[in-house]
């Protein structure tokens, strides 16, 4: 008697626990739908989805785990700055085949995004040793002056080039000066010349620098480039030693910000290559998630019948047991914070195949006890004890496979893992405790038909 | 006195297997294992048949396993005229003359969406890595669209999926491992569990499955998708789960039955098992055939491979699985008696 108490107690604190999770409004969780604390995959709410590889053949002998860490803190760093906060940066795979996941959900237009994220973006200050007008790029000149220098674009100018090289030659020592001494940087409105200007400011050594350099440099341009292209070349007023300067040149609000941006958020350490982009437009995720939900009601509320039509009263059972199972099921995604994709649809329809399936070994075990002429009360104890093997056994593999998967699997196929291992757990504590308490509270209320059945017969 | 005493309970068996014969839980008794040549047969025509299909036609394959770059075009229906396919690749024809190779089909509309549009998917090969190409691209289809079929259009893209040749060649590449690894324990699972036999005639029944299921999809040339990809897995999933269950009652059987002839334990095992399998998968086959019913484009190709593989994996767990053991569970048993 206190065992069945004890799973009595069980299987009401497992359900009560799974309502809490599902419906306890969670911080930042939107709508009143009652699933509103499940997360759902950019496959069905809409989205943008970013797969890069790194370009490891730019960096040798670097350690691939720091480098994606390092790649990973400054796309957050870039995609925060301009107001992407919902978006996710993660790392996938590991060594070769580490890719940076971006996913940014609900936005339709993932290019200014998506320009903030691919850009190396080395920032760097530089010399300038001629200038060109020419519809191609100029070829290179040579000599001891020009060793180390490149022909550069200029931004928003047509055919212009500047021969730039990096090392400042001050008298006789030469110096550099990068993206990495920029502590902060930030558009604010120029109120002298109209437009925006961006304002950045430097670290102790960056100041240092800047300093000697203005201190040369006054009335002459000092260009500032941005990866292959001079962004602005300002001409230096006065030195400038505060360690306080501004980039003007009448830039909009959009593209002051996105400087601004990749000058704060440092440098990419290596080339990201997309290698596959997803974005689904919010519509579309609408239609999905319409069309499922109603199938999965309309599948649901066929099997429930069936179940009831077939097996009577335990159909009754299993029906409580699978509605069961379902509220476990989605109290445990919300509870793990799992993101349910489509694949993760699949699982939950296998999982409504397996708990059913668990029952339903179940209650043909307790018939043919039943058909050997045992009470109802010993024919549910020994179907119970036979269906048990069959049901671990059958559920082991599945657990197995599911492994399997999560190891080798790439994201949404993760997904489907997650989901069919909770589920198939679930179907089994279901199976085998639920159904259970349910079947030996109802037992003196059941009748052996098979028995009376044969009397007559005989 | 002793022989007279054996006859007796020979004559009892015999009649015990008539009435078994005749009928088990009230219905009729079928005997699988008698008609497994023919079902053997059966099983390796089709998936004759299908990898005839692999070579000679091949798949529809989508842009997750071949690369390359998928735009939704959404328009406005007019009243006087429907777009056609053939309009659309004479305008992409326009923007780059490869294009005439685009794969373009129309989309149904979306639930709970505009009623009167109508939705293209168009893929090329072109894999646009950089932005800027993404946004020129994006902007040719929309001017092409207005400027060659109608201004009135109002073209929009709806979505925008690109996978390069990288990332299509991984996803083969852990498709592989995950099968392989998954394979050999599976086999080292049944084999501890129940005897390593069994994990062949599970892991033959799988291989069945995923193949016919494919040769389906290569036959009517259906999308092949990523999530076809879980379709499968998920049917394999739910066929071994089936066929572990008529194992159990196997080894229970052999238990209780030492020394009957295993073609009489595995056909009674499958038929001890047969209502829960009929009712399982016709549980199993309404979920998923709804989802087949009430689906859009992106879940058709998923709940076809579903639906599909339902029917497919019953009957390799009723016909094959069990079946197949038959042979070899009676030679390892000859050598067993010899030895």
């Amino acid at each position: 008697m206190r065992s069945e108490q004890i799973r009595v107690l069980i299987v009401v604190a497992i359900i009560a626990l799974s309502f809490i999770f599902l419906l306890y409004p969670e911080k930042g969780s939107v709508g009143n739908s009652i699933f509103k604390n499940i997360k759902l995959g950019l496959d069905i709410k809409g989205g943008t989805r970013l797969d890069y590889r790194l370009d490891l053949s730019s960096v040798v002998g670097q350690d691939v785990n720091t480098l994606a860490e390092d790649v990973r803190t400054v796309i957050r760093r870039r995609l925060d700055t301009a107001g992407y906060t919902e978006a996710i940066v993660g790392k996938v795979g590991s060594g070769e085949k580490t890719r940076i996941r971006v996913e940014i959900p609900g936005i339709t237009d993932p290019s200014a995004a998506e320009r903030l994220i691919g850009k190396k973006a080395r920032l760097y200050f530089g010399e300038i040793l001629d200038r060109t007008v020419s519809p191609e790029k100029p070829k290179p000149k040579y000599g001891f002056k020009y060793e180390g220098a490149k022909w550069l674009k200029v931004r928003n100018q047509e055919n212009t080039w500047y021969l730039i090289r990096e090392d400042i030659h001050i008298g006789s020592r030469s110096v550099r000066l990068g993206g990495e001494h920029v502590i902060d940087a930030r558009p604010s409105v120029d109120t002298q010349r109209g437009g925006y200007k961006v304002d950045i400011k430097f670290d102790s050594v960056g100041r240092k620098i800047f300093a000697d350099i203005t201190r040369d440099f006054v009335n002459k341009q000092l260009p500032i480039m941005l990866d292959q292209e001079v962004i602005v070349a300002p001409v230096v007023q006065e030195p400038i030693l505060t360690g306080s300067a501004e980039i003007t040149g009448k830039f909009s609000y959009a593209d002051a910000k996105e400087l601004a941006t990749l000058i704060k958020s440092g440098n990419l350490p290596v080339n990201l290559i997309k290698v596959e982009e997803r974005t689904m437009g919010p519509t579309l995720g609408k239609d999905i998630i319409s069309r499922s939900l109603k199938a999965g009601i309309a599948g649901l509320v066929l099997v429930l019948i069936y179940m009831v039509l077939f097996y009577r009263s335990m159909g009754v059972v299993a029906d409580i047991a699978l509605l069961y199972n379902a509220i476990l099921l989605f109290g445990a995604l919300a509870f793990f914070r799992s993101i349910l994709t489509l694949p993760g649809i699949a699982g939950i329809i296998l999982t409504i195949g397996t708990t059913v399936d668990g029952n339903i070994i179940i209650f043909e075990r307790i018939k043919e006890e039943m058909r050997a002429g045992k009470t109802v009360r010993a024919s549910i104890r020994a179907g119970f004890s036979k269906a048990t093997t069959t049901i671990v056994d059958a559920n082991l593999t599945t657990i197995l496979a599911a492994f399997v998967l999560y190891y080798f699997g790439t994201g949404p196929i993760k997904g489907f893992a997650i989901t069919l291992t909770i589920g198939v757990i679930g179907s089994m504590f279901t199976s085998l405790v639920v159904s259970r308490s349910m079947l030996e509270a109802l037992s003196p209320f059941m009748k052996n038909k098979y028995v009376t059945a044969e009397e007559k017969g005989a | 006195m002793k022989k007279d005493d054996r006859d007796k309970k020979k004559e009892n068996n015999k009649k015990i297997e008539k009435t078994e014969r005749r009928t088990i839980n009230g219905r009729p008794f079928i005997d699988f294992v008698g008609h497994r040549k023919f079902f053997i047969s059966l099983s390796l025509t089709l998936i004759a048949i299908s990898i005839i299909f692999f070579f000679v036609r091949g798949f529809n394959l989508g842009i997750d396993f071949k690369g390359g770059t998928e735009v939704i075009v959404q328009t406005d229906r007019l009243p006087n005229k429907v777009v056609s396919i053939a309009e659309i690749r004479n305008a992409i024809t326009s923007i780059k003359s490869e294009y005439k190779h685009a794969k373009i089909t129309e989309l149904k509309p979306l639930a709970g969406g505009k009623s009167n549009v109508q939705r293209f998917s168009i893929i090329v090969r072109d894999v646009l890595s950089n932005v800027d190409q993404k946004n020129i691209f994006e902007k040719n289809i929309i001017n092409v669209f207005k400027s060659k079929i109608s201004p009135k259009l109002n073209p929009t893209i709806e979505g925008f999926n690109i996978v390069g040749g990288f990332a299509a060649a991984e996803l083969k590449k852990s498709a592989f491992w995950a099968a392989l690894i998954g394979t050999i324990l599976l086999l080292i699972y049944i084999t501890v569990r129940f005897e390593f036999i069994f994990g062949v005639g599970a892991i033959l029944a799988l291989i069945h499955d995923a193949l016919i299921t494919l040769g389906i999809f290569s036959i009517f040339y259906i999308e092949v998708n990523s999530p076809i990809i879980a379709a499968i897995l998920t049917l394999m999933g739910y066929s071994l789960n089936d066929t572990i269950v008529v194992f159990v009652r196997i080894r229970e059987n052999m238990h209780r039955m030492r020394g009957k002839p295993y073609g009489e334990i595995i056909n009674l095992s499958i038929n001890q098992v047969l209502s829960r399998t009929i009712n399982t998968s016709f549980t199993t086959f309404l979920t998923v055939f709804v989802l087949l019913l009430f689906a859009g484009s992106v879940l058709k190709p998923f709940a076809l491979a579903l639906t599909i593989g339902v029917v497919v994996g019953t009957y390799s767990s009723i016909y094959i699985a069990s079946p197949i053991l038959l042979g070899w569970l009676e030679r390892a048993r000859v050598r067993h008696v010899r030895r």
